[in-house]
């Protein structure tokens, strides 16, 4: 094994640290955070992914505690961040409210994802 | 001595075919809707990927018993995964062992090869319900020469048709249960020469909590970020041969999931008291690559053909 280990270790060092390195994009934080509760209804949800994405295939829905969209389905890409979303909203009213996402990496790996937030009466 | 140098060796080799057979089996992560299901380091995950477990080292305490002052033994493993398309795909893995100590001549050597053919057919989404079945084929007489006669592996091959399951708790209404996700593993060993080596029944099972899931889908807690990467977990892994005791083992741990690549630590505890007899607690360290993130773009990092066995395109 010994004559194995340079090499061993100049693999995984070229893995953790290869700029090149791509990866499923899974959601990394929320504003609203997942499952928050917040006092002001926001205008805007943003989501942070952990790679960039491919617009074309990706998007995001909100939706209420009836099942209606209350995002305006204009999702932009942030212009000078690739892993970031901005999904604008309708006014919101107190209540539980829903975030679906679909996203599709650079790397062609399509994940899919949920979670709620809750505006405070 | 009062045992021969064969005898003594019998129980000797049965804990190393433990340690060998822990070693062997770290297989790809896998995901289905929200769920990743990590790479579990003592058994098979229910999905196919391409990923790289390089290395996975194994330390086992050998007991001393009739006679022999026990010793310890450490196996070096790696596994290649590779798909063939979306769903099928095959893994090649072995083992380099070495055992110091047990007042005989250190022993070291690779193991027999193993090649796994493997079919994920089912995986519903909202369930995170994800299945597979797969065949393990253990090429005899490919190891070591010295480990072979010294009975320490196996001299004939043996073939194990296995289902995997795995199933996340994310349609759980209770929120901070979703992160829980079971995986099991269940199959039948037919030797090449059962007079020699008995056919065995081989199940596992895991139960994991995902921080990833819980900060992802279920609630962001305001802790480290380090910590949303943990999945503490514990395996179980058990075989029943058609000849002899069943023998096992417990493995709590913890893995970090990163991006591109997981790192995982288990202790190995005796399931039982036949495994006892066998080996003391030991522990286990594997270093994972996701080489379908790392290579996306290469034919080691992506299916070779580009199609499901099971969806039209």
């Amino acid at each position: 094994m010994t004559r194995y280990t340079p090499a061993i270790v100049a693999f995984a060092t070229a893995a953790l640290v290869s700029g090149a390195a791509f990866a499923h994009a899974f959601l990394d934080h929320a504003l609203p955070a997942v499952g928050a509760t917040v006092a002001q209804p926001p205008t805007e949800l943003t989501l942070w992914f952990t790679q960039a994405l491919e617009m074309a295939f990706t998007g995001v829905e909100v939706t209420n505690a009836a099942g209606q969209r209350v995002d305006t389905g204009q999702v932009t890409l942030d212009p000078k961040d690739p892993q970031e979303l901005h999904v604008p909203l309708r006014p919101l009213q107190p209540g539980e409210y829903k975030v679906t996402w679909h996203a599709l990496s650079v790397d062609t790996h399509r994940t899919v994802g949920d979670f709620s937030f809750t505006v405070g009466r | 001595m009062t045992m021969t140098f064969r005898a003594a060796l019998v129980p000797l080799a049965l804990a190393a075919m433990l340690n060998i057979g822990t070693a062997t089996n770290a297989f790809a992560h896998a995901v289905c809707g929200d769920r990743v299901f990590p790479a579990t380091l003592v058994m098979d995950d229910p999905g196919v990927s391409d990923e790289l477990s390089l290395p996975t080292i194994t330390y086992l305490p050998i007991p001393a018993a009739n006679g022999n002052p026990g010793g310890h033994s450490i196996d070096y493993g790696f596994e290649f995964d590779k798909t063939i398309t979306e769903d099928l795909g095959f893994a090649i893995n072995d083992d380099y062992f070495t055992q110091h100590g047990v007042g005989q001549p250190n022993l070291k050597g690779w193991n027999n090869l193993t090649l796994t053919l493997k079919d994920k057919f089912l995986c519903i989404e909202p369930l995170e319900l994800m299945m597979s079945m797969g065949v393990i084929h253990e090429f005899g007489g490919t190891g070591s020469g010295l480990l072979r006669s010294a009975g320490v592996i196996d001299s004939v091959g043996s073939t194990a048709p296995t289902w995997y399951v795995g199933k996340g708790l994310g349609d759980y209404p209770i929120g901070m249960f979703r992160p829980f996700g079971l995986t099991g593993e269940l199959g039948y060993q037919i030797s090449d020469t059962p007079s020699v080596s008995p056919h065995e029944w081989d199940y596992s099972a895991s139960l994991q909590y995902s921080m990833p899931y819980l900060a992802q889908h279920v609630k962001a807690l305001d802790i480290p970020d380090f910590l949303n990467h943990l999945v503490p977990l514990v395996e179980v892994s058990m075989s029943s041969p058609d000849r002899g005791p069943t023998t096992g083992q417990i493995a709590p741990g913890l893995i970090y999931l990163g991006n591109t690549f997981q790192v995982g630590v288990e202790a190995l505890i005796p399931a039982n008291h036949a495994t006892r007899q066998l080996q003391g607690t030991g522990f286990l360290v594997q270093f994972h690559l996701f080489t379908d993130d790392l290579a996306y773009n290469t034919p080691i990092g992506r299916p070779l053909f580009n199609r499901n066995l099971w969806e039209s395109q």
